[in-house]
């Protein structure tokens, strides 16, 4: 796979200007210190001892994929054409899908349609024998690293839509220290090893300055 | 993916459907699971390195050699890592034979297909387990007890789930069950008793250090592996299901002597006949009743059923019927029917009795009364194995060493997807029963399955 990811990056990933920021910034840092107190999750990413880096990515992309699709599972009654009808993380960021393929020029969608392109896209991915091998031996592609970064900032915007318009219903199912848990694991991991840039993370940044401030790597 | 559009009729507070409160108490187990794992994992790792590094440093190996094996291992650690985000499916496996049958799903012999190695697949329906959203729980019970002393437990290598089934891809032991070496050969002799009842002995005690109770213990679920040497199997996932293993099933029973109580010889005449008579009905009877969900409380202690709880104690108890039985032919409280059975259990300073015309010795007959009796008295009750190792019966036994030296009993087997000791199952179909493929709409995308594997390290050495 070629990924054009400079001019993809631009047409996709819009921020709006000028917009006062909503209530949901003080829900979130509310709630933010909730997290299933699992240990240190810095020590947690590094990359083993011996252990080959591409390996280490793709079983973490894997995880994370598994976990954001179970947790968006969760809310999918509230993320409806009706209530989101863009895909949008808070009232700054929106986003438009194009998968580069079959979706050439990005188009605007509701948020439950976009979220369904995505997880089909990311499984489709996934289920790549030349980009995520399965049978032992096979070496990883040489643009698997690019492949997993699309993947990973992919990823990152359903975490955003769900923070930025599900929260109070996280909170009332009892879940946000599930997702703070994961989506702290998520940052950690993307920040060990470079996988997303920062500017992709703008919509969540305050959350992940209050949530990444204790944890420190323990030798 | 599936969402229902509810509108909410009030904006002030939130209405959840059933569905979602289901899928948030998944998502909420199942996110605690991996995390707890996470650590585990993270821990194990390490301790695996630094395993090998103490061994480098006890070998008389040159630089280049100690470099060497440290890669293989982080190869192999590598290997384990792709092994872990792979998607097993029963389409993996190749059904060869069904070889077991319990209440809740049947065991087969399979195949993997990519590396041919045979494994036992025990296939449990979901839809008779405890509720879904327990399912995560019981089965991060059993990851653990996966990793307890695999001399004496069942190897576990993956688990998996579809939208029907729990699958449990375990180690073949050829050597069938006690249950049916029981059937085939009526009694053991005092040796043999010593024998197995010694090496379920260690299994018990090796669960017990790790701070779990089996609960379950039953021929059935003692299994011989191919030099006849046994394991256990069958931890916590049935436990407690069958309708006879649960206090509620006998509430309105009282605990008057049981109908067919015979008292003591000196009360009645007792005829050769009884005991023989009473051992074909138990083998009779004893497949069916292995594979009824009702089942029987045969091999379960009293405290059991009484509201006081329960501890480890209870184990060594059903080690004490099956010690009886080994010798006897039959269990000791057997019955026509589960309610007389449990009236003997809860009355068996009465009905615990060894019918004169089968010979036993006093030994044997000491170390039963001593293994079935009250919980606090119990033989293994205060010091597990240590109590056991100062009893007549057991005088002779290697306790550390039993496993090397040859079982009492040999097993014969022939290749190494040999099933001839176990029994034949032709009204169960060969063919894995899973979910059917939707027609119409969208395949649901059950993404999140994997969740719910399993896959141990040293799977891969194996080949």
């Amino acid at each position: 796979m070629d990924f054009l990811f400079g001019s993809r990056s631009s047409k996709t990933f819009k921020p709006k200007k000028n917009i006062p920021e909503g209530t949901h910034q003080y829900d979130l840092m509310k709630h933010a210190a909730a997290t299933l107190g699992s240990g240190n999750l810095r020590n947690a990413v590094a990359l083993p001892d011996g252990e080959d880096l591409n390996e280490w990515v793709a079983v973490n992309t894997v995880d994370f994929f598994n976990q954001i699709n179970m947790l968006y599972g969760t809310i999918t009654e509230f993320c409806t054409e009706e209530t989101c009808g863009i895909m949008s993380a808070g009232p700054k960021y929106e986003y438009h899908w194009a998968d580069g393929l079959t979706v050439k020029k990005p188009i605007k969608c509701s948020a439950p349609k976009y979220i369904d392109y995505l997880m089909t896209w990311v499984q489709d991915q996934l289920d790549d024998e030349t980009l995520f091998p399965s049978k032992i031996g096979v070496p990883f592609p040489k643009n698997f690293h690019s492949s997993a970064k699309t993947i990973l900032k992919r990823l990152f915007r359903v975490y955003a839509h769900i923070y930025h318009q599900h929260f109070t219903e996280v909170v009332t199912l009892g879940e946000e220290a599930h997702l703070n848990t994961s989506f702290k694991h998520f940052i950690f991991f993307v920040q060990e090893f470079n996988l997303i840039e920062r500017r992709e993370l703008a919509p969540l940044q305050e959350l992940i300055d209050k949530l990444t401030a204790k944890d420190e790597r323990q030798i | 993916m599936m969402s229902s559009r509810t509108q909410d009729a009030d904006g002030a507070s939130i209405r959840f459907s059933d569905h979602t409160l289901d899928k948030a108490t998944k998502a909420k187990v199942t996110l605690e699971n991996y995390y707890s794992n996470l650590v585990t994992q993270y821990g194990e790792r390490k301790q695996r390195l630094a395993k090998l590094e103490a061994q480098l440093k006890d070998e008389s190996l040159s630089e280049a050699q100690r470099q060497e094996k440290r890669l293989q291992h982080a190869q192999k650690e590598t290997e384990y890592l792709r092994l872990k985000r792979l998607r097993l499916g029963v389409e993996d496996f190749e059904a060869l034979k069904v070889i077991g049958r319990g209440a809740f799903g049947e065991v087969r012999l399979v195949q993997k297909k990519d590396t041919g190695h045979v494994y036992a697949m025990k296939v449990l329906r979901k839809a008779d387990m405890l509720e879904k959203e327990q399912v995560a729980h019981v089965r991060a019970e059993r990851d653990v007890l996966v990793e307890a002393d695999h001399q004496w437990v069942v190897k576990m290598y993956y688990s998996f789930q579809d939208p029907v089934n729990l699958y449990l891809i375990m180690e073949f032991l050829p050597g069938g069950d006690m249950m049916t070496l029981l059937m085939k050969k009526d009694t053991l002799s005092e040796e043999g008793t010593q024998f197995y009842i010694s090496e379920t002995a260690l299994a018990i005690d090796s669960i017990h250090k790790l701070g779990f109770i089996h609960r379950d213990i039953k021929p059935d679920n003692l299994l011989l592996d191919a030099r006849g040497h046994l394991k256990l199997s069958d931890f916590g996932l049935c436990t407690g299901l069958k309708k006879s293993h649960r206090t509620d099933f006998y509430r309105d029973l009282s605990q008057a002597k049981p109908s067919d109580f015979i008292g003591t010889c000196a009360s009645l005449s007792c005829s050769p006949m009884d005991s023989k008579r009473r051992a074909e009905s138990w083998k009779r009877n004893r497949r069916a009743l292995a594979y009824s969900t009702v089942g029987t409380p045969d091999y379960i202690a009293p405290e059991v059923f009484l509201q006081t709880g329960y501890g480890p104690a209870c184990d060594w108890w059903s080690l004490g019927v099956i010690m009886y039985e080994m010798l006897m032919g039959y269990p000791p409280f057997c019955s026509d029917n589960p309610q007389d059975t449990y009236r003997k259990v809860m009355n068996w300073r009465e009905t615990l009795i060894f019918p004169p015309e089968i010979p036993i010795s006093e030994e044997a007959k000491e170390t039963i009364i001593n293994f079935c009796c009250e919980a606090d008295r119990r033989l293994g009750s205060q010091r597990g194995l240590e109590d056991l190792k100062s009893v007549p019966f057991f005088r002779g036994v290697d306790w550390e060493h039993i496993r090397e030296r040859p079982a009492a009993i040999p097993v014969e087997v022939r290749s190494i997807d040999d099933t001839s000791n176990f029994d034949e199952f032709p009204d169960v179909s060969l063919e894995i029963p899973s979910a059917p493929i939707p027609q119409g709409g969208e395949i649901a995308k059950d993404w999140v399955f994997i969740n719910y594997t399993y896959k141990r390290f040293e799977v891969r050495n194996l080949e």
